[in-house]
Parts: C-alpha cells; sequence; structure tokens
C-alpha cells in the first residue's frame, strides 16, 4: 500500500515540476529576494529586519502561488479533464489516489522552499557580509524556524486544497474556498481577539454573528499560528515548545482533513 | 515581410506616442497628488487583517511610507503644521501595532515629535510602547530619558531612565555617570550633543544623517557660544550685552552663521538661543 502511495507521489511531484508556472513562481521570488539589496538602503537602523522581511515574505508569497496555482491544478484539473480515469484505471484504491496527490504535492512544497530557502540564505549573507554592523540582532536559528512553520503553514493549506477538491465540482471553485479558508484561517484570530477588547463594543455586533465567529475560531485553522516572520526579523527566540505544537497542530489538521478528503471521495460519483 | 514591417513600425509609433503620454500624465498626477496628497494611513485593525501573513513587509512599505512624506517636506523645507503631530504619531502607532519591534519607526517618530513638534508626551507615549517589546534595548529608555531630562527638565525620571537604560547590554559606558549628575547638566547643551552624536553614529541612511548633522553643528555652535559667554564674564565681571561684545573683545572672530537661517541672541539669563529654532526658514 505504501509503495503505491509513494509511485503516486513521485508522479504527482514530477508531473507539478512539469507546469511552467513554477519557473515562473521562483523567478517572481527570486527577484524579489534581489530587489531587497536595493530596498535595505531605504532604512535607517533595521536593515536585518527589512531583509528578512522580504525574504521570507518572498518565500510565504511563492508557497502561496503554488498552492493556488499549481496544487489545485493537480488534483482538481484530474478531474475537471476527467484525467482521473486513467489513474484510477490502475491497481490505485481512491484513498491511495487521495495521499498519494497529498504526499507529492507535500514533496513539490518542501522541494521549492528548500531551493528558495537556500537562494534567500545566500541573499542575505550577502548582504550581511555588506552591512555587517547593522546585523548584530540577527539569528539563523529563528530565520529556519520561521521558514520551517511557513512549511507547516502550507502541509495544512494543501490539505484544505485536497479536501475541497474532493467536495467541489470545479478547480475555479476549490480555488475560491481554499483562498476564502486562507484569509479566514490568517484572520481569525485578529477577529476574536478584536472581539474581546473594549473597541468591539461600539461595533454592536448581533449576538449571532458573534457566536458565529465564536464557532469559526473552532472550525477553522488557525493560519496566523504559522506566521513567524516578525519574530524572525527581530530574532526573538521562539521556544521549542512553540514549534513542537505547531508541527502537531499541522500534522493533526492536515491527517484529518485527508481522512475526510478520502471518506468523500471513495462516496463521489465521478460520471 | 511587409505586413511585419508595416506591424513594427506601429509598434514604435505606439511607443513613442505612450512615452510622449506618459510624460504629461505624470506632471498630471503630480498636480493631483499635490492638492490631493496621500497622507493618510489605515487604522491598524484593519491594516492588520488585510496585510494576512505578511505584516513585517506591509510595516516596511507604510514606514517607507511616512519617511517619503516627511523627507519630502524636510527637502523642500516645508513647515510641519501643528496638527501634522497627530498623523504622525497614529502613522507610527499603526506601523508599530504591525511589527512592535520595529525601532526604525519608533526613533523617526520620536525625533519628529520631540524636536520639530515638541509634543514629548506623544513621543514619550510612543518609546513607552517600544519599551513594552524591546525589552533587551538600552536605546528606548535611554531616549526616554532625554526626552525627559532635556525637554520636559525633569531630571528624576530622566535619571530612573537613563539608569535604567546603563543597565542593559550594549549600554555606552557615560551613562551611569550622566544618569547621576544630570542636574549639573541642567541648561547645557551638552548632554544633547553627546545624544545625537550617538544617534549619528547608528544612523544609516544618508538622507537621515544630513537634518541630524545640521541640528548637531548648531548645538555645537550654540554651546561654544555659551562657553565664550562664560569666559568674558569670568574676564569681565560682568556680562556682554549681545554677542557683538565677544567679537569687539576678541572671544570670538564673528558671530557665526546659523545652518538653519536664523540668528543667535544672547538672552539676559546667559543662555545663547537662535531665532530659527532650529527649523528651516
Amino acid at each position: 500500500m505504501i509503495l503505491k502511495m509513494l509511485s503516486l507521489m513521485k508522479l504527482t511531484f514530477k508531473e507539478g515540476a512539469r507546469e511552467r508556472a513554477i519557473l515562473g513562481i521562483g523567478l517572481f521570488a527570486l527577484l524579489m529576494m534581489c530587489a531587497s539589496f536595493i530596498v535595505v538602503n531605504f532604512f535607517m537602523r533595521d536593515l536585518h529586519k527589512v531583509a528578512v522581511d522580504i525574504n521570507l515574505s518572498a518565500i510565504g508569497l511563492a508557497g502561496l502561488l503554488l498552492t493556488f496555482f499549481v496544487s489545485i491544478n493537480l488534483l482538481s484539473m484530474d478531474i475537471d479533464k476527467h484525467t482521473i480515469y486513467c489513474v484510477l484505471s490502475k491497481p490505485f484504491s481512491r484513498s491511495q489516489y487521495i495521499w498519494g496527490k497529498y504526499l507529492g504535492i507535500m514533496l513539490i512544497i518542501t522541494a521549492a522552499f528548500f531551493i528558495l530557502t537556500v537562494c534567500s540564505s545566500i541573499n542575505i549573507l550577502l548582504i550581511k557580509s555588506q552591512y555587517a554592523v547593522w546585523f548584530q540582532r540577527f539569528s539563523w536559528m529563528e530565520f529556519y524556524k520561521a521558514v520551517y512553520a511557513s512549511l507547516l503553514m502550507f502541509f495544512l493549506l494543501n490539505a484544505i486544497v485536497i479536501f475541497f477538491s474532493t467536495i467541489t465540482t470545479s478547480s475555479f471553485l476549490t480555488l475560491l474556498f481554499s483562498i476564502s479558508t486562507y484569509i479566514a484561517g490568517q484572520t481569525i484570530e485578529e477577529v476574536v481577539m478584536f472581539l474581546k477588547t473594549s473597541g468591539a463594543e461600539e461595533m454592536a455586533l448581533s449576538g449571532g454573528v458573534e457566536k458565529l465567529i465564536g464557532i469559526a475560531q473552532y472550525i477553522l485553522p488557525n493560519l496566523s499560528a504559522f506566521d513567524l516572520k516578525v519574530q524572525a526579523s527581530h530574532a526573538i527566540i521562539v521556544s521549542n515548545s512553540y514549534m513542537m505544537g505547531i508541527t502537531f497542530y499541522s500534522a493533526f489538521y492536515s491527517t484529518i482533513l485527508i481522512f475526510a478528503a478520502t471518506l468523500i471521495f471513495n462516496k463521489r460519483e465521478l460520471m | 515581410m511587409k505586413k511585419t514591417g508595416q506591424k513594427i513600425c506601429l509598434i514604435i509609433l505606439l511607443i513613442g506616442g505612450l512615452i510622449v503620454f506618459q510624460q504629461n500624465f505624470i506632471e498630471h498626477r503630480k498636480r493631483l497628488l499635490n492638492t490631493n496628497p496621500i497622507n493618510y494611513f489605515v487604522p491598524s485593525k484593519v491594516t492588520g487583517l488585510v496585510s494576512l501573513e505578511f505584516k513585517g513587509i506591509v510595516s516596511d512599505f507604510l514606514f517607507l511610507k511616512l519617511s517619503t512624506l516627511l523627507g519630502d517636506k524636510i527637502i523642500k523645507k516645508e513647515k510641519f503644521k501643528q496638527n501634522q503631530a497627530d498623523f504622525i504619531y497614529q502613522a507610527a502607532d499603526i506601523i508599530t501595532d504591525l511589527d512592535p519591534w520595529f525601532w526604525d519607526a519608533y526613533l523617526m517618530a520620536d525625533m519628529v515629535l520631540a524636536w520639530d513638534f515638541k509634543e514629548i508626551d506623544l513621543a514619550n507615549k510612543l518609546l513607552l510602547k517600544a519599551k513594552k517589546y524591546r525589552t533587551w534595548d538600552f536605546k528606548v529608555p535611554y531616549y526616554l530619558g532625554f526626552n525627559y531630562f532635556y525637554f520636559l527638565q525633569d531630571n528624576e525620571n530622566g535619571s530612573k531612565y537613563l539608569m535604567e537604560a546603563s543597565k542593559l547590554p550594549g549600554s555606552p559606558e557615560y551613562l551611569p555617570a550622566l544618569a547621576t549628575r544630570l542636574s549639573v547638566y541642567q541648561n547645557n547643551y551638552g548632554p544633547a550633543i553627546v545624544f545625537l552624536m550617538d544617534l549619528l553614529k547608528s544612523t544609516h541612511a544618508s538622507s537621515s544623517v544630513i537634518p541630524l548633522q545640521k541640528r548637531l553643528e548648531t548645538l555645537i555652535i550654540l554651546e561654544n557660544l555659551e562657553k565664550q559667554v562664560d569666559k568674558y564674564e569670568k574676564l569681565n565681571k560682568s556680562l556682554p550685552t549681545d554677542l557683538f561684545d565677544l567679537v569687539k573683545k576678541g572671544f570670538i572672530d564673528r558671530i557665526p552663521d546659523d545652518p538653519y537661517g536664523g540668528k543667535f541672541i544672547l538672552l539676559p539669563n546667559k543662555r545663547v538661543f537662535t531665532t530659527s529654532k532650529m527649523i528651516d526658514k
């Protein structure tokens, strides 16, 4: 069973790597990283912060583009274009197909993150060598922790993409639902925090809306928990227990979503 | 072949037209921006939400927007209107809501609010916010102490914050001595000169260095003139009636020019001030 999933993972990875969009996304991220060379000069003291901000944002943005424009194609397009029948005619179960696809997408994202992290490390190293005085408060460890946290977020986000691919009938709807969940997941924590402050009283939300937001915070994934970019840019130490916490959070949430996706996909009428 | 040539000619013509149009458009856009400047910031409750996971880079962008706005005024030597103090405070507050450790934003707002607007309370409010987050940084209590001492003439609080700063890693060696002897320095430009020299050492961008250097230059002139007034008093057992007395008696060759375009004047309490108030004329 594992061998079958691994062969599907390999297939998905090869299919994804052939997508021309990957080259464009990579180039965009690299250009953004190179821009940090110029942009840091506009700042007075926090040069290290700006360099880290831009590099981590470039990695994050590339991850988002990969998820929304490459990952979605890899599963939803299979269903949209009916190429899925070719794959399912082989001795694979539908569950194995979903797991194989997810693992393949994870591999693509991990490979892209690895390449971009190497590029951004070289970039930061070059900026650091030029402006060493302004990099006294910079930590490679915190920088890599932020990259790792971002990668965990994309594992979860791609599980969401897979989940929506199994319940919707078109890739456009998958894209729409995935983007909405991403935005809601990134903002729900702040919205809940705001509702707990005194300023929220002036907004006078109805009890129903407040309850809905209360329920949403337990259903929606808290994606902002994976955002450690600001901490990394100031070398604020994030504890190992926190890192463990988000690792388990991502693993559990993703596994639940993929299991749910396999359940739905097994029952789905593909004709 | 002929058709391709025609197409290329058409593209070249269109590019030419676009360049001409753009020149015209840029002028129109400038005029529009002058009448309706983009000097507003969306509150952090909204900016924070729409920034998603890119709060750091958004705070960098907003900081650049604020510094461009202020830099433009400094370069054009435009006077700041008093109501702009609130705008600068709010903008810095929004930027530091997105990234509460962003020192450049705190410092720039502190410098402008304290030196140009004399809004020390607003400047201190931002520094107190910085103190909550940048717990390792001696510069935060250092600048707070300076504001209390120099602008508010509150030696007690000034000394308290400078002592606090002296206990943090990387603080200058002279801080404990300065903190304990603050009252000696009252009515003296010395600490301001030390403060600005220190600030210049830690400033990278050249555009930010120029106004600081100008201010430092003026303070050095003021301090030197006050020293010469003291010398005059000691030797002549009386105060000079004005600064020309210093020239007449050979203490100075001439009354120096104020880098801000004002005039130096001697006050009855022996202090030398400038009519420019260190604001560009």
